[in-house]
């Protein structure tokens, strides 16, 4: 009895919690992307050509979204009947987003306008140890141009 | 020169903005009726299966459960209740055919409570309180006649049967979740699914009873006494939740038998020595 209690107290925190973080976050994401929009990241390999003089950086935005109580057991449930697990799509969205709002930060702290070259990472933390609440990791990182004065 | 151009990233497409506990309650619908189909599918199978278990194997299956049934009372009232209990059930049964390897024991316990009850290997045990609230022989004899109607219809070992499969069923699910609810969860489905005889058998104890009775006295007066028992002595569960019928439903079953056959003879009086006041 005591088990049920303990679960469903998880699940129903899980729930609650990782509802109000996900439309936090969804909002601050759409937000923060309105801001950033100047700052243009493409994943073409080569730099427009250009005659003006430029630097350019590495730069990289990283981030780590833990999977709620809820999430997990939802996905589970998913693993017994198959088709898309959409407790983890929002989780994956939320992290490729603000992973790459993390670099184009980073961008424009350096100055640059525009990020060529982009790609993604991800890991999972905390892979194959059963029964632990997992995380997700996204790292996108691309090569910055900074227009340097002359 | 080629534009550069990042459009907003559109939404809803990578997911789905649908509340999630729409989608969590329709898989967990659909999982605890896929369990209850196949928890269902297999109880029936054992309960199909199992009155073909000979009685001898019965028999000796119940000497393994010899440590959770009740103790024998050696006193005098013992042995004298233990005979008189067995020669009423040889009575009741004198005009049936029964099956092959059947060996009918009636057991009496010392216990206060108002109960009897039908086991594995053709045991029946009849309490003292039960005893002492019977004003007739007939009114013993539909209880005895009940219990044996349990031995006769298989209930014990279909019962048994049903059980173990559902508890085995049920070990080997619980492998899936690794939880502690899950677990749980399914130990109370388990306990759901194996408490006892089900209404059917118990109908079916009452009507075979009835023809006992009748075969036995040449009518059925007295029958209605335990139901009116139980009747006042506790308050019921609504029948949904209770294996056995309604007292009241069965005490209507009995008159409605005692209309449809005719009625000869008196009660019986009890022997006097059930009765005696224990020291």
């Amino acid at each position: 009895m005591i088990d049920l209690i303990v679960f469903l107290t998880l699940l129903a925190l899980g729930y609650i919690f990782g509802r109000i973080a996900e439309t936090r976050h969804f909002k601050s994401i759409v937000q923060r992307e309105a801001e950033l929009a100047d700052v243009l990241a493409f994943s073409e390999r080569l730099p427009p050509p250009s005659d003006e003089p430029r630097r350019i950086a590495l730069v990289g935005g990283n981030v780590v979204i833990s999977v709620d109580y809820f999430k997990m057991i939802a996905a589970g449930l998913r693993s017994i009947f198959g088709g898309r697990v959409r407790a983890f799509e929002s989780l994956t969205e939320r992290a490729r987003r603000e992973a790459l709002l993390r670099m184009k930060q980073e961008a424009r702290n350096l100055g640059a306008q525009m990020v060529v070259n982009v790609k993604l990472e991800t890991a999972s933390i905390s892979k194959g140890n059963k029964g632990q609440v997992g995380a997700v990791e996204v790292y996108a990182y691309g090569t910055a141009l900074i227009a340097s004065p002359p | 020169m080629t534009e550069y151009e990042n459009r907003p990233v559109p939404e809803g497409i990578n997911y789905s903005r649908e509340n999630p506990l729409k989608e969590f309650l329709l898989l967990c619908t659909a999982l605890l009726g896929a369990l209850a189909v196949l928890l269902f599918a297999l109880s029936l199978a054992a309960q199909k299966l199992a009155p073909l278990i000979p009685f001898t194997m019965e028999s000796r299956l119940v000497a393994q459960f010899a440590s959770s049934l009740p103790a024998r009372a050696a006193s005098e009232r013992a042995v004298h209740a233990e005979a008189y209990l067995n020669q009423l059930a040889a009575g009741l049964l004198a005009e049936r055919d029964l099956p092959e390897g059947l060996e009918l024991k009636l057991f009496y316990s010392d216990s206060p409570m108002i109960n009897a009850f039908a086991t594995l290997g053709g045991r029946v045990y009849v309490m003292d309180g039960l005893l002492r609230e019977m004003d007739s022989e007939n009114a013993l004899a539909m209880v005895v006649a009940h219990e044996l109607a349990h031995i006769l219809n298989r209930d014990p070992i279909v019962a048994m049967g049903r059980s173990v499969t559902v508890s085995l069923a049920l070990a080997s699910l619980s492998g899936l979740g690794n939880t502690g609810a899950a677990d749980w969860l399914i130990q109370q489905l388990g306990m759901a699914t194996i408490s006892g005889f089900t209404r059917e058998q118990e109908r079916a104890a009452d009507a075979m009873a009835l023809e006992m009775l009748q075969a036995h006295y040449g009518n059925v007066q007295g029958a209605e006494r335990i139901f009116t028992l139980l009747d006042g002595q506790r308050s019921e569960p609504p029948a949904l939740f209770s294996t056995h019928p309604l007292s009241r439903q069965r005490i209507g079953a009995v008159r409605e038998f005692a209309q449809q056959h005719p009625q000869r003879g008196e009660v019986v009086p009890l022997p006097d020595f059930l009765g005696e006041k224990v020291e």
